[in-house]
Parts: structure tokens; sequence; C-alpha cells
């Protein structure tokens, strides 16, 4: 369970003082999967840091399982990343001279997991995400655009995190593979009751998702969908 | 894959920055381990010569010495004087006889043998030569005759027999104050009483088919071989050592000696107990050497060398330091992205700086490699032209200083030469060889890897302050 409580993130840029993200308040329960919609600089990717820990807010809180971000020390921040979020971004942000294993078996060994242990989970998740069996030990950046998508996706749910946060996911992939990835995050939320949380400007992908939030001026609004 | 893994694995990333960067390194640390091992040569012949001659002080009776010259004898009562001078560490007194073999003085009527007639004066002689069983090692050759003709007053050339030195000790050290090398059987056990004990140089040894046991008379009183000495010199081995007690007696003055030996403290201290030694004493009742003032100048020129050699090494040392410093924050703010990656996903501020130390030391051990090679080559290149470089002052300096001590003919006493064997800085500072030893290679290693860990810490922590959410610049 995610409640997010009146959160504000503030930017001084010049003399200017910007407020992408303004008194943000929703909740959001375990195995659902959302979309966050809104136009490019409208703040979705300060929202999406915010609930990732990657970022402090200005005021507000992110309460996650009853306890909150607010006030953690950077240490706690830290495992809270490791062991609660998994972050697939646009630009993938693979390491690029590790194979696509390594890439995967990379927060598991932050999490202290058994070398061998880690390397049978990665590879059981790049089959999952249906990466050819010989691409995994090649080095991320010989891959294509989906495939390291792929792998980015497979690193997120390394650690079996409660909420996966997709900045763009299909943002960089052309649209065939885009789908192939929303069918993928659709099945992982369904399968693994893994909460997916997608920030888009992409409105067909966000159709896709149970809930759709849109982000503008710095709020939050729910889009209702009839019969949903 | 383990952050060691992943740390070599990054420090190959970009190969042509690697191997540019190993090569920066490898200069550095090539230049640091061959001044290392110049310092170490350096310092290693520094202390050769100063074992080989120590911090001595030699005092003979003003206006004499060994057999030659004039003046009054030296005595106990001027050893305990020497003894209270500040920074003397020790005294030792020595009492030298001249000994004739029985056979030339009981076949010779002619003067030139000098025995049956008194032998030459001088402050460590007596009244007349003493007899002795023993043959002298030394041939007496051209150099004898000639000189035993100028003494006679004859110029007709003869042969004869030259005499011995036989030396009353009162430690077990020569009369230049260096340990007597005892090659077999033992030393003279009390050097401070009387005893039939001796002990002979090598060559004198052979040539009279003694070993330990043997005996031998001086004055027609049997003394028992104890131990065979090797004093380095042919001059030297042709000698005898007795107790200094058993000299004094032997030459019928008891309480005389022929010089002394004084030891002081330190080198730096040398001049100035030199100069206070004199004072004690007394300008008209003795003379104080400085056997090592060559040596001294010698000494100067290559600590010098070791300050260049120690500073040039702490400066190609911090050379290597800063290379790793820049290079790391270079690669630091290269990989900002990634590093906010790393911490995006659960990586501790710890582990991501391990990984860039690793990644440093990574480098760093490359550099060393080819570093260790090129100081294995070079090392023995750059400390010679670090010593000829300062041979030149060194030897200019020693010139001007060099004294009386300097000139002196050595021979007088076995190995009681002063200037003979350091007769020149300039020989003296040439012959450091500087080998590159496995040791001072791995020592300096250490240092430089010591080094490269500081240089590296400081990127490493600045990668804690990279915050998470660099991830998404540029998103």
């Amino acid at each position: 369970m995610i409640e997010v409580k009146d959160l504000v993130r503030r930017f001084k840029s010049g003399d200017r003082t910007i407020t992408p993200v303004n008194g943000v308040s929703f909740e959001f329960g375990k195995g659902s999967l959302a979309s966050i919609v809104g136009k490019s600089g409208s703040g979705k990717s300060t929202l999406l840091s915010l609930l990732g820990a990657l970022d402090k807010p200005t005021s507000g809180d992110v309460v996650v399982d009853g306890v909150s971000l607010a006030g953690l020390p950077d240490g706690k921040l830290t495992e809270y990343r490791r062991r609660d979020i998994g972050f697939v971004f646009q630009q993938f942000n693979l390491i690029p001279n590790l194979s696509a294993l390594d890439n995967v078996m990379l927060p598991m060994e932050f999490a202290g997991i058994r070398k061998a242990a880690r390397a049978q989970r990665a590879r059981e998740l790049l089959e999952q995400v249906q990466l050819e069996p010989e691409k995994h030990t090649r080095r991320t950046n010989r891959l294509s655009g989906g495939e390291q998508q792929r792998v980015a996706i497979a690193r997120a749910l390394a650690n079996e995190p409660k909420l996966i946060l997709a900045d763009e996911p299909t943002g960089n992939l052309d649209e065939q593979t885009g789908e192939h990835i929303i069918e993928l995050l659709s099945s992982l939320s369904r399968d693994h009751n893994t909460t997916i949380l997608v920030v888009t400007h992409d409105r067909g992908l966000a159709q896709k998702t149970d809930r759709r939030f849109r982000l503008q001026q710095g709020r939050l609004n729910e889009e209702v969908t009839a019969g949903k | 894959m383990s952050v060691l893994a992943r740390s070599v694995g990054n420090a190959f990333r970009n190969k042509i920055r690697t191997a540019a960067v190993v090569a920066v390194l490898a200069v550095a640390i090539g230049l640091a381990l061959s001044m290392l091992v110049a310092n170490q040569a350096v310092g290693a012949k520094v202390q050769e010569l100063n074992a080989s001659v120590g911090t001595t002080l030699t005092v003979n009776p003003a206006g004499g010495q060994g057999f030659e010259g004039g003046g009054e004898p030296l005595t106990s009562a001027d050893a305990a004087t020497a003894a209270a001078v500040p920074n003397v560490t020790s005294v030792v007194g020595t009492k030298a006889l001249r000994l004739r073999t029985e056979t030339t003085t009981a076949g010779s009527t002619d003067p030139a043998d000098g025995a049956a007639q008194p032998g030459p004066g001088g402050p460590g002689g007596q009244a007349a030569s003493l007899t002795t069983s023993l043959v002298a090692a030394v041939d007496a050759g051209t150099l004898g005759t000639r000189n035993n003709a100028g003494n006679s007053g004859s110029t007709a050339a003869r042969t004869f027999t030259l005499p011995i030195t036989a030396t009353g000790i009162a430690a077990e050290v020569d009369t230049a104050g260096k340990a007597l090398e005892i090659t077999s059987g033992t030393g003279l056990g009390d050097y401070t009483v009387a005893g039939t004990k001796a002990l002979v140089g090598t060559t004198l040894a052979e040539k009279n088919l003694l070993k330990v046991g043997s005996t031998f008379t001086i004055a027609d009183k049997t003394y028992t071989v104890t131990g065979v000495f090797d004093a380095g010199t042919a001059f030297g081995n042709n000698a005898v050592y007795l107790t200094l007690p058993e000299a004094q007696a032997l030459a019928g003055t008891p309480g005389e000696l022929s010089s002394m030996v004084v030891t002081v403290n330190s080198m730096e201290n040398v001049d100035t107990t030199k100069t206070e030694l004199q004072e004690a004493l007394g300008s008209g009742k003795a003379d104080v050497t400085q056997g090592q003032r060559n040596l001294e100048t010698a000494v100067a020129s290559l600590d010098s060398v070791k300050g260049i050699s120690l500073v040039a090494f702490i400066a190609a040392l911090a050379t290597a330091g800063l290379i790793i410093l820049l290079i790391m924050v270079m690669l630091v703010r290269e990989r900002r992205r990634e590093i906010g990656v790393l911490k995006a996903i659960g990586a501790r501020n710890r582990t991501i700086g391990l990984q860039f130390v690793l990644e440093a030391l990574v480098l760093v051990a490359l550099g060393s490699v080819v570093g260790a090679a090129i100081a294995s080559f070079a090392s023995g290149g750059i400390a010679s032209a670090l010593v000829s470089s300062n041979s030149a002052a060194g030897t200019t300096g020693a010139a001007a200083q060099r004294g009386p001590a300097g000139g002196l003919p050595g021979g007088a006493f076995p190995g009681g030469g002063q200037g003979g064997p350091f007769g020149g800085a300039s020989q003296l500072l040439t012959s450091v060889t500087a080998n590159a030893s496995p040791g001072v290679i791995a020592a300096g290693i250490a240092a430089v890897f010591a080094v490269a860990v500081v240089g590296a810490l400081v990127p490493a922590l600045l990668t804690a302050r990279i915050r998470p959410i660099e991830v998404l610049r540029g998103e």
C-alpha cells in the first residue's frame, strides 16, 4: 500500500521558482497497474523520482506499507530503493560494459544474495522477459532497444520489489516493441501481484492500465473510465 | 560479478585511455622506484663507508708517528684524559714494537740491519728492537732495500729481512680502531693483563708455519698463537698483536702508549670532538688526526645524493598520486549518471566508492608492473647520473678540505695509513652501484599503492555526494 500525502517539490531556476509537483495526494493498492499522463515537462518524472526516493520532496510525505519516507536517512532510503522499488527508465540506464545477466544480477549483489542464487534468478528473469539465452551474456550496448528495455525490466524485478516505477518505458521504442513491453508489465502486475506505476505521455499506453492519472500544473487528477 | 571484477572491467572499458593512463603512471612509478633504488644504494654505500672506518680519531705523540719523528710518548693518563672528552665513546691505546729476526741479528754486523744497533726511536719505539724467532712475511724487495740503504747511509744494494711490527692492543681492534677479523682460533681474551698469547697475521703465520697453538719467541720469551687474523693487506698481515700490558712490559715502558684510537659517538661530532680532544691533550703533547676527512666529504656528497633521490622519490610518488586523483575525478564526473543508476538500484555509497578505489588500484598495478620494468633498467643509470653530477662538487670540496691526514702515507703501523684507502672522494662516489632488488621494488610499490589509495579515496568520496536523481539527467 502506497500513500502519497500532499507532496510538493519546488526548484529554483534562476530567479523563478518552479513547482512541478504541487500538493499531490493519492493512494495506491497492491498489484495494480496505473499510469500518470501529462505533457512533457509537466512533472511526471519528478513525481516518479519522489515516489522512488531518488529525490526528496520540499514538503509532504510518501508512506509505503506504513513507513514514512520523509525523514529517513540516506542509508535507509538506499535500502528502500534496493528492497522495495524497481526502476525502468526511458533510456534503459543499463551498465553498458556488463552483460545482460550481470546487469540483472547487480541489484541482487547489492542485496547480498549469493552468487549462484543470483545467477539462477537472473537467468529465470531474462527468460521471463523473453530475452534469448544466447543474448544473456552479451554486453547490453550490443542489444537492440527492445532487448535492452526487457533487460531493464528484468533488473527491476530482481529483488521482487513491491513497486515498479516505469518512466516512459516505451518512449525510445517502436510501436510493436512498446506494445510488447506493456503486455509484459501487465502480466507482471497480474502474475506477481506487483504494483506498477507507469509515467507516460502516450495516451494509448495509458489506456491499457487499470487506473489513469493526469498531472497538470503540478496537480494530479484521476481520470475515471466508465465501467472500471 | 563481484566489485573487484567490475572494477577490473571498468579499468579496461576504454582501452586506449587505459593504455595512456598506464603509460603516464608507469613513468611516474618507474621514476619513483628508480629514485628509491638509488636512495637505498647510496644509503647502503654511506653505511658501508661509515662502517669501514667508523668515527675514529687517531692520537699520536706530537711530532711523531709510528717509528718516525720524535716527541714525548703518550701515557695511560692521556688515555684517561681523552676518555673524559664529551662524545668520546671509547679510547683504545696501542703500543708498537719493532721485531728483528734472531738469525738476522746473529748473522749480521751491518748496522743497516738495524738489529745490532738501536732501532729508530720515535714515540712508539723503544731503545732497542726486540728479537724474535719469526721471519717477516714481506720480502724487502727494491723498496725495502732502497729504504734501508737510505736509513744506513749506504748505497750498496744488499738483501736483508724486514722488521715485523708487534702491537699491544687494549681491545680486539687494530691500530685504526677496526675490529680484527680473526680467521682461525680466538682473540687474546683479557686485553688488560699481560700474557703470552699472541695473534699473528695470515701471511706471517704461513711464512713461519704457524697455526693456532704454535709457539714463537720475542726477546727469548715464548708466545702461543691463539688466533690468526686477516688485516686485508700484505703489510697488515706481517704483524703480531699482543695484549697492551704485555707489549708495554716487553718494551720496558709500562704505562706508555704509541698511539690511541678514540671513537666518537657520531660522525657529526667528529670535528668538534677532535678540537676538544686536541685542547684536552695539548697541542704540544699530542697530534690528533682525523683519518676520514676525505670519507666525510664523500659521505657528505653521497648524503646529498641520498637527499635528492629521496625528494625525487617523494615527488614522483606524489605525481603518481596526483595522476590517479585527476584520472579518477575525471572518471567519476564522466560516470555521474552511471553512479546514479547504481544508487537508484540500491548500491551503497561504500560499494560504489570501493569500486572506484579498486579501479584505481588496477590502473596502479598495471603502471607498477611497467614502472618496475622501467626501474630495473633505468635505476642504475639514474643513480650513476645523480652520483656523477654530485661527484664534481664533492671532489672539489674534498680537494679543498684535504689536510695533512689525507696525505699521510700508510704503513707506519699495520693498517695505520690514514689517507691511503680513502685517497679520493670521487672514487668512493663512482663506486656506488644501484641494483633494483626485489625488496626495494616491493617496498616502493607498496608506497605507490598507499599513495594511490589516498589519491583514489578523494574521488571515491565524491561519488557519495552524487545523488541518485542523476539517473534522470537528460531523460
